[in-house]
């Protein structure tokens, strides 16, 4: 009986370490998991920044260039001797851009994902957010035909009311509608999935104090979701400065500036980057193009902070 | 006076009679406790006291529920959301909105189009007083309101409600989330508070309801069993069910 009682016990315990063993096993897969995702923002960067540095460097030689002259210049022409490499317009043209799109895209996609979430019929949200999601699933690329065949029309009708000469619909104008329209999808369903979590407590509650379901909607349900409302706005701010291949497409990359008239053809950081990326030979130009990577991840970078700035601002509470 | 008279209401979810035939008067400056078990209607009966089931799709409810004497709440020339700012109400669990204090308390009157600041700050310290978080808070008025404790965050709920200066404060379990410490506030809150408005509350803790409501209405099953003194309910029901109910036979 007492021998029993000790096979039994021997068997629990080697059960126990067993699972105590996989715990740790799986522990040290996920561990690992992360650390190889942020091996990759580290190699990414490490990689773009020990290259775009090099041309600033004296081991660099006879081209060696200037780090002030770069980030303050106003003229980007790689093609006169010597090159010229000013990116100091280029980011306030891809500021204006992207931002121009932010401010374009960011309302409209809160009140349609306002209208989704809280607002529609099931049949109707069911088909809008179908609609939401395949408007994300579109590849760049065929943005970019879009935005060259149509938008760029438009612009160029626009411009003709207003007497102004366009070339052609290549424009900012044209590069800030299609990236609000690239931009659309991102924000508004992390919106809808941020504002459909908000908890209906909260509504009720609001309800009961008087408020109408607008009030509750503006005062209570798009507070509670700020959080991801603007996450959706960070992610989308990153999808307009990324974006390249459909923004060449309609920029023209202007080769000084900034571009400040709408209907003037512009140039942003990324279509600085792909542009005559394959007829060029290792060289100074080539390395230059990873000096405006560095400048494009700091912009990305600088402007996700400005939004947690923001965002604590708005919705009325000081201390998070 | 009675704040609220009801006379044979019944209510529906689609097929679900949730309240049959109930009739029972509610005083005023009292504390009226709905007790029962779960599923007998007690909760619904409060929503209907604010509308709040209005919010349900597919109710049906006939009957009268007559306010200050003869005012039926559901008349099509009463305005739900004075009705609502009139009678206040304080959920299960405390749902202070993601904003400040301060906030939280003027929500009502800012949807009210109250701008004033003297007259904000003026109503949000008189109900944050009468509903004794006063001291706890006035130094931090601008502090985020989910930073408070669970017992702090509903003495919130119950300023923020009587900061529209309600005549009846309706209370849904308002202490079934909260600590002994915490329920013995707010408890103690009710006291002070019937003072000035009439409390209905629904509470699952039949001590409770011996310890603090002047009349108890007992429900099953969505009918109203028995509605009486306290004192009377609980020590000589004249229902055998409630007797079960209150000694622990059920519930």
């Amino acid at each position: 009986m007492d021998k029993e009682k000790k096979t039994i016990q021997a068997r629990l315990d080697s059960f126990h370490s067993r699972k105590l063993w996989q715990d740790k096993i799986m522990k040290k897969i996920f561990q690992g998991s992360a650390i190889l995702a942020a091996l990759m923002i580290f190699f990414i960067s490490y990689f773009v920044i020990s290259r775009g540095i090099q041309p600033f460097l004296s081991s660099y030689g006879d081209e060696q260039q200037s780090l002030i002259a770069f980030i303050s210049g106003d003229r980007w022409r790689p093609d006169i001797s010597p090159p010229v490499f000013g990116v100091g317009f280029i980011i306030i043209n891809t500021l204006l851009t992207s931002l121009g799109a932010a401010v374009l895209s960011f309302p409209i996609s809160v009140l349609t994902a306002l209208f989704i979430a809280k607002i529609a019929p099931p049949k109707v949200r069911a088909v809008l957010t179908t609609i939401v999601e395949l408007l994300a699933a579109i590849p760049s690329i065929v943005y970019g035909v879009f935005a060259a065949g149509t938008i760029t029309g438009l612009v160029k009708d626009v411009g003709n009311i207003f007497g102004i000469n366009t070339y052609g619909g290549n424009s900012m104008f044209a590069v800030i509608i299609l990236l609000a329209i690239m931009i659309f999808p991102t924000i508004t369903s992390l919106s809808v999935v941020a504002i459909s979590a908000v908890d209906r407590s909260l509504e009720l509650g609001s309800i009961a104090l008087g408020a109408s379901q607008m009030e509750t909607n503006f005062k209570v349900v798009l507070t509670s979701a700020k959080s991801g409302i603007f996450a959706g706005l960070a992610l989308g701010l990153g999808r307009a400065f990324g974006e390249a291949t459909a923004v060449s497409m309609v920029a023209g990359n202007r080769m000084v500036g900034p571009t400040w008239n709408p209907f003037d053809i512009t140039r942003t950081l990324t279509s600085t980057i792909l542009s005559g990326m394959h007829e060029t030979s290792p060289g100074l130009d080539y390395d230059m193009r990873f000096s405006v990577g560095i400048i494009l991840l700091l912009v990305i970078l600088a402007t996700n902070f400005m939004i947690q700035v923001i965002k604590r601002k708005v919705g009325g509470v000081t201390h998070e | 006076m009675l704040a609220f008279k009801v006379e044979n209401l019944n209510l529906w979810y689609e097929d679900n009679h949730a309240l049959i035939d109930v009739s029972m008067d509610v005083p005023r400056n009292q504390v009226t406790a709905l007790i029962g078990p779960s599923g007998c209607g007690k909760s619904t009966l409060l929503r209907c006291f604010n509308r709040m089931n209005d919010l349900i799709p597919k109710t049906k409810i006939t009957g009268k529920i007559l306010m200050k004497g003869d005012v039926e709440i559901r008349d099509p020339s009463v305005d739900v959301v004075k009705l609502r700012t009139d009678v206040g109400m304080v959920f299960q669990s405390p749902n202070p909105f993601p904003m400040s204090i301060f906030d939280n308390v003027a929500y009502g009157l800012r949807c009210q189009g109250i701008k004033d600041k003297k007259q904000l700050s003026a109503t949000v310290e008189r109900s944050l007083r009468q509903a004794a978080l006063w001291d706890e808070v006035k130094d931090s008025l601008q502090r985020n309101a989910l930073k408070l404790s669970g017992g702090q965050q509903q003495r919130l709920c119950i300023a923020r409600a009587i900061a529209l200066e309600p005549s009846v404060l309706l209370m849904d379990e308002p202490t079934s989330a909260l600590d002994p410490i915490a329920t013995a506030k707010i408890e103690d809150l009710m006291q002070s508070l019937k003072q000035m408005y009439t409390i209905v509350i629904v509470t699952h803790s039949m001590s409770q309801a011996a310890r603090i409501s002047d009349q108890t209405a007992f429900f099953l099953l969505g009918e109203l069993i028995e509605v009486g003194p306290t004192a009377d309910i609980f020590q000589v029901p004249k229902d055998k069910r409630t007797e079960d109910y209150i000694s622990g036979k059920f519930g």
